[in-house]
C-alpha cells in the first residue's frame, strides 16, 4: 500500500515538474494569470464590501462573517486553479482529439492520469495573499485555536467535495461529442457555491444541498466554524463525500467503456 | 503447441453518427431532431497471433484497421465477439495488461509538445516503473540505433516529423512491452525516414522477444517487416496468410510503366486489348503483364513504339486490393486452392 | 465589373459568412447554451437570491433609491444588456491566428476583419433573438417595469452601439494572439474588470462616491450602468455616453489596425 502511494507520489512530482517547465516558458501568460486571479479576488471582496456599506446583515451574517466565508471559498478556488483546473480543459480537448487514447493506456488509475496531470504554478504566487486575507477575517470572527487547527482539514475537505462533483460531471464528456460546455457548467457551479446557502430559498436550496451538493462546499465547514451548534451541514458533507466516491468509481468505469475514441 | 498471445473471435464494432443536412435550415432541424447512422467499422473479425510473430494488417482508409488496434489495446470496447490478449480481455484494462503492451499511432503523438523528448521519457519511466538501470540502458541503445542521441534534449515541437516518429517509437518501447501495436508508423514520412524506422523495428524485434502488429497502407512496410499478412476491407477480413502467397493471388502479374516521347493512341487495337491505365496526355501507360510474358511483351513494345523509359514493379497494394474488392472470387479461388 | 456589382458581390460574401456562422454557433446546442447563455442566467439567479435574502429581512428597506422590485428590475436589464452588449468573445479569432489559419485569409478575396465582423453580426442576431424572447417571457409574467417605447428603442439602439465597442475591444484581445499563446487570459481579465466597474454586479449607486467619480472618466459605466438607466427612463447621460464610447471605439479600432499590421508582418516574415 505504501509502495503504491510512493509510486503515485513519484509520478505526481514529475507532473508538477513538467507543468512548471512548460508554464514558465510562457512568461507573459504566467504574469497575466497572476493578475487575472488578483482582479477576480478583489472584485469579489469589493462587491461584498460595498453591499455592506448599506446593510448591516445579509441573512444571519454580518460583514466579517460573510467575508470570512468568501475568502474561504476564494482560497478553495485558488487551490483548485492550481491543482486541477487546467486538467479539466485538457480533458475535453483530449477527448475531442482522441489524444485521450494515450492517457487511458498508461498503467495507472485513469482519474489520476487525467485530472492530476497539469499543475499551475502561477496560482501559487497568489496563495500567500489570499491566505493572508482568510487569516485576517478568521481573526475578525474570533476563531478559537481548535478552529484554526481544523481549518486546513476543512479546506481539504471542501476541495475534495468540489472535485468529486466536478469529476462526476466531467464523465458526461465521454458521451458528448464536444464537452467544452461542461467546463462552463462547472464554472457556474463554482459561482453558486461562492455564496452561503441561506441566500437560496426552499426547493433550490434543497437541490443544491443534496442533489448537486455545491452549497455544502463552503457552507458546511464555515457554519460549523462560526457556530459549533451548526454541525449538521458538515456531517452531511462528510456523508455526501463517501457517496460521491462510490458514484464516481462506477460512472467513470461506465464512461470509459462508452468511450468511442475519435478516429484518426 | 504454445497458446497464442492474441486470439480474436467474431470481433465486431459498430459506431453511431448523426446525419445533418447542410445549410441554416439543416442546422435548425438537426437542433431538434437527429438522424442516427450506424456504421459497422469491424465485422466478425477472427484471428490468432503467436509469440514472436510480426503481422501486417493492411487495408484501405476506413477499412477498420485503427478500430481493431484500439480494441486490441483496450481503448474501445467491442460491440460483439471475444478477444484475449496476454490472457486478459483488453477492455477490462487490467493494469498489468497495460504494462505489457505498447501502442504507437502515426497520426497522433503521445509525447508532450512543450518539453524535450527526454522529459517525456522520464515521465514515462515513472509511469511504467522502469528501473534506472534498465531505463538508461534502453535509452542509450535505442537512441544509438535511431541516431537521435543529440535530439533528446530538444523540445518535441521543434523536431521534424521523422525525428518525432523515432522519439515516439522509443517512448513506446521504454517499458519493454511484450506486444507492440504500430498503427501507420511510417505515414507521412520521407523514404529515408521510412527505411530507418523499418530497420529499427526489425533490429528491435531480433533482439527482444516481442510480438508486433503493424497496420499500414504502404506495401513496403509489410514487405520489409512481416511474415504474415492480414487484409481488411470494409471491416471484414479478406485474407490471412503468408506474404508470399498473397503476392501469388493475382497470378504473378507485374506492373510495367512505359513512357513515350510522343502521345500514343489508347484506342488503337493493340493498346485497347492490353487495358492499361493512361496518363492525361497519353505519354505514359501502366500495364499489368503476367510474369511469364514480361520479356516478350516488353521487348515488343520497346521495339515497336517510341519508348523513352520503362520500369517494372510488383503490383502496388492499392491495385491488388482494388482488384480483390471488384473480384472477391480471386480470394476464394486462392483459399480453395490451398485446401486442396 | 460595375461598382454596383462589386457591392452586390461583397454583400453576398458577408451574407454567406453570416449564414455559415449561424450554423457554426448552433452546431453544438448544449455548448451554445452553457457557454453563452448559461453563465448570464446563473449570474442573474445568484443576484436574485442575494437581494431576496437582503430585502426579505426588512420589507421597507430602500438602498440608494432601490427597493426590491427596483433592484430586480435593474438586474433584469443588466442581464439583457449584457447578453447583447457583452456576449461575444473573440476566441475564434484568436484561434485562427494561433493555429496559423490566417494563411487562407491572406488568399481569400474576403479580409480577416470582414470575416470576423460578419461572424460577430451573425452572433449578435442570435443574441438579440434570445434577449427578445427573455424580455417577452419576463414581461408576460408582469415582472418587468417597462419604460415606454421611446426609452426602450433608444436603449436598444444604444446597447447595439456599445456592442460595437465591445466587439472592437474583444477583437484587440484576439489579435494579441500573434504574440500571446493564451489570449483567453486577457479576455477573462477584461470581463472581470468590466463586470466590476460597469455596474453589472451591483448598481454603481452602491459604490463609494470617490470611486464613481473616477469611473465616470472611463468607458466602463457606459457599458452597463447608463444603458440600464435609459431602460429605466432616464436619458440624461445619453449624449455624454455616446461621445465617450464613440471616442473609445475609434481609438481601439485604430489600435486594432496597427496591431494587425504589425502582427501580419511578423507572421509572414516567419513564413508560418
Amino acid at each position: 500500500m505504501m509502495e503504491k502511494v510512493g509510486h503515485y507520489w513519484d509520478v505526481y512530482k514529475k507532473f508538477v515538474s513538467t507543468s512548471v517547465s512548460v508554464e514558465t516558458s510562457f512568461r507573459t501568460s504566467f504574469i497575466l494569470l497572476i493578475f487575472m486571479d488578483l482582479f477576480f479576488f478583489f472584485s469579489s471582496v469589493g462587491s461584498v464590501s460595498f453591499i455592506y456599506d448599506h446593510v448591516a446583515n445579509i441573512g444571519p451574517w454580518q460583514k466579517d462573517q460573510l467575508l470570512f466565508f468568501l475568502t474561504f471559498m476564494l482560497m478553495i478556488d485558488n487551490l483548485h486553479m492550481m491543482i486541477f483546473s487546467q486538467s479539466f480543459w485538457e480533458f475535453s480537448f483530449n477527448i475531442k482529439s482522441g489524444q485521450l487514447d494515450y492517457v487511458i493506456l498508461k498503467p495507472m488509475n485513469t482519474i489520476f492520469s487525467v485530472f492530476f496531470r497539469h499543475f499551475r504554478a502561477s496560482s501559487l504566487f497568489n496563495t500567500p495573499l489570499f491566505l493572508g486575507f482568510l487569516i485576517h477575517y478568521g481573526i475578525k470572527v474570533n476563531l478559537s485555536l481548535f478552529d484554526w487547527l481544523m481549518m486546513p482539514l476543512f479546506l481539504i475537505l471542501s476541495l475534495v467535495l468540489l472535485i468529486l462533483i466536478e469529476f462526476i460531471l466531467s464523465t458526461s464528456m465521454f458521451w458528448l461529442t464536444d464537452g467544452i460546455g461542461i467546463n462552463f457548467l462547472r464554472m457556474q457551479m463554482q459561482q453558486l457555491a461562492r455564496w452561503p446557502n441561506f441566500i437560496y430559498q426552499g426547493f433550490i436550496r434543497k437541490v443544491l444541498t443534496v442533489l448537486l451538493p455545491v452549497l455544502l462546499i463552503g457552507s458546511g465547514p464555515v457554519h460549523f466554524l462560526l457556530d459549533k451548534n451548526q454541525w449538521q451541514l458538515l456531517a452531511t458533507m462528510v456523508l455526501v463525500i463517501f457517496v460521491l466516491v462510490i458514484i464516481l468509481n462506477w460512472i467513470w468505469k461506465v464512461g470509459l467503456r462508452n468511450y468511442d475514441s475519435a478516429s484518426s | 503447441m504454445t497458446t497464442p498471445l492474441i486470439t480474436a473471435q467474431g470481433l465486431t464494432k459498430q459506431f453511431v453518427s448523426y446525419k445533418k443536412n447542410p445549410g441554416v435550415m439543416g442546422s435548425f432541424t438537426s437542433f431538434f431532431k437527429r438522424n442516427p447512422v450506424i456504421k459497422d467499422a469491424v465485422k466478425d473479425f477472427s484471428f490468432s497471433v503467436a509469440k514472436g510473430e510480426i503481422v501486417g494488417l493492411l487495408g484501405p482508409n476506413g477499412a477498420g484497421k485503427t478500430t481493431l488496434m484500439k480494441m486490441f489495446t483496450g481503448i474501445i470496447v467491442p460491440s460483439d465477439g471475444e478477444l484475449k490478449i496476454l490472457g486478459s480481455n483488453p477492455w477490462e484494462r487490467d493494469k498489468n495488461f497495460r504494462k505489457r503492451i505498447a501502442l504507437v499511432m502515426g497520426q497522433k503523438s503521445q509525447l508532450w509538445w512543450d518539453i524535450p523528448a527526454m522529459d517525456s521519457f522520464l515521465l514515462l519511466q515513472k509511469y511504467y516503473e522502469v528501473s534506472d538501470k534498465n531505463f538508461e540502458a534502453r535509452i542509450e541503445k535505442m537512441s544509438e540505433l535511431l541516431g537521435v542521441k543529440d535530439l533528446l534534449h530538444i523540445h518535441v515541437r521543434k523536431l521534424s516529423l521523422g525525428e518525432r516518429m523515432k522519439m515516439e517509437l522509443m517512448a513506446s518501447l521504454l517499458h519493454n512491452p511484450e506486444v507492440i501495436f504500430l498503427d501507420e508508423p511510417t505515414i507521412g514520412l520521407d523514404l529515408v525516414a521510412q527505411e530507418n524506422i523499418r530497420k529499427f523495428i526489425l533490429e528491435y524485434h531480433r533482439e527482444n522477444e516481442c510480438c508486433i502488429i503493424i497496420t499500414s497502407h504502404y506495401m513496403q512496410d509489410v514487405q520489409a517487416l512481416c511474415d504474415r499478412l492480414v487484409l481488411i476491407f470494409d471491416g471484414k477480413k479478406g485474407y490471412d496468410g503468408p506474404l508470399s502467397r498473397f503476392e501469388d493471388i493475382l497470378g504473378n502479374e507485374k506492373n510495367v510503366t512505359f513512357n513515350f516521347s510522343s502521345p500514343q493512341e489508347p484506342e488503337s487495337e493493340f493498346w485497347h486489348s492490353l487495358n492499361g491505365e493512361w496518363s492525361k496526355n497519353n505519354t505514359q501507360v501502366d500495364l499489368r503483364i503476367p510474369e511469364e510474358k514480361l520479356r516478350e511483351s516488353s521487348a515488343h513494345i520497346i521495339t515497336t513504339f517510341p519508348v523513352e523509359d520503362f520500369a517494372t514493379d510488383k503490383l502496388p497494394i492499392e491495385r491488388v486490393m482494388k482488384e480483390l474488392m471488384n473480384n472477391p472470387k480471386l480470394l476464394r479461388e486462392q483459399q480453395s486452392s490451398e485446401t486442396l | 465589373m460595375t461598382t454596383g456589382d462589386a457591392i452586390k458581390n461583397n454583400f453576398s460574401k458577408w451574407w454567406i459568412t453570416i449564414q455559415i456562422s449561424w450554423v457554426k454557433h448552433t452546431a453544438y446546442r448544449l455548448n451554445f447554451f452553457l457557454q453563452i447563455i448559461g453563465p448570464a442566467l446563473v449570474f442573474f439567479f445568484v443576484k436574485y437570491n442575494l437581494w431576496s435574502a437582503i430585502y426579505g429581512a426588512d420589507d421597507s428597506l430602500v438602498i440608494k433609491g432601490f427597493n426590491f422590485e427596483g433592484m430586480i428590475n435593474y438586474h433584469i436589464w443588466a442581464f439583457v444588456v449584457g447578453l447583447v452588449a457583452q456576449g461575444h468573445g473573440s476566441w475564434n479569432l484568436a484561434e485562427d491566428i494561433r493555429l496559423g489559419r490566417i494563411s487562407s485569409y491572406l488568399i481569400y478575396p474576403f479580409n480577416f476583419w470582414e470575416f470576423h465582423t460578419a461572424s460577430w453580426l451573425s452572433f449578435q442576431t442570435i443574441q438579440m433573438f434570445i434577449a427578445a424572447i427573455t424580455l417577452g417571457v419576463i414581461a408576460f409574467f408582469d415582472l418587468l417595469q417597462f419604460p415606454g417605447w421611446n426609452f426602450f428603442l433608444i436603449g436598444v439602439a444604444y446597447t447595439l452601439f456599445i456592442s460595437l465597442f465591445w466587439f472592437a475591444l474583444q477583437y484587440l484581445t484576439g489579435v494579441m494572439a500573434f504574440w500571446l499563446e493564451e489570449t483567453w487570459i486577457l479576455r477573462v481579465m477584461l470581463s472581470v474588470v468590466s463586470y466590476f466597474l460597469s455596474g453589472a454586479i451591483i448598481p454603481l449607486d452602491l459604490y463609494p462616491d470617490w470611486l464613481v467619480n473616477i469611473l465616470n472618466y472611463t468607458p466602463f459605466p457606459y457599458l452597463v450602468y447608463y444603458p440600464i438607466k435609459i431602460f429605466s427612463g432616464e436619458t440624461s447621460s445619453l449624449g455624454l455616453g455616446l461621445i465617450i464610447i464613440s471616442i473609445w471605439t475609434v481609438v481601439i479600432a485604430l489600435i486594432n489596425h496597427l496591431v494587425w499590421k504589425k502582427g501580419i508582418k511578423l507572421y509572414t516574415a516567419a513564413g508560418m
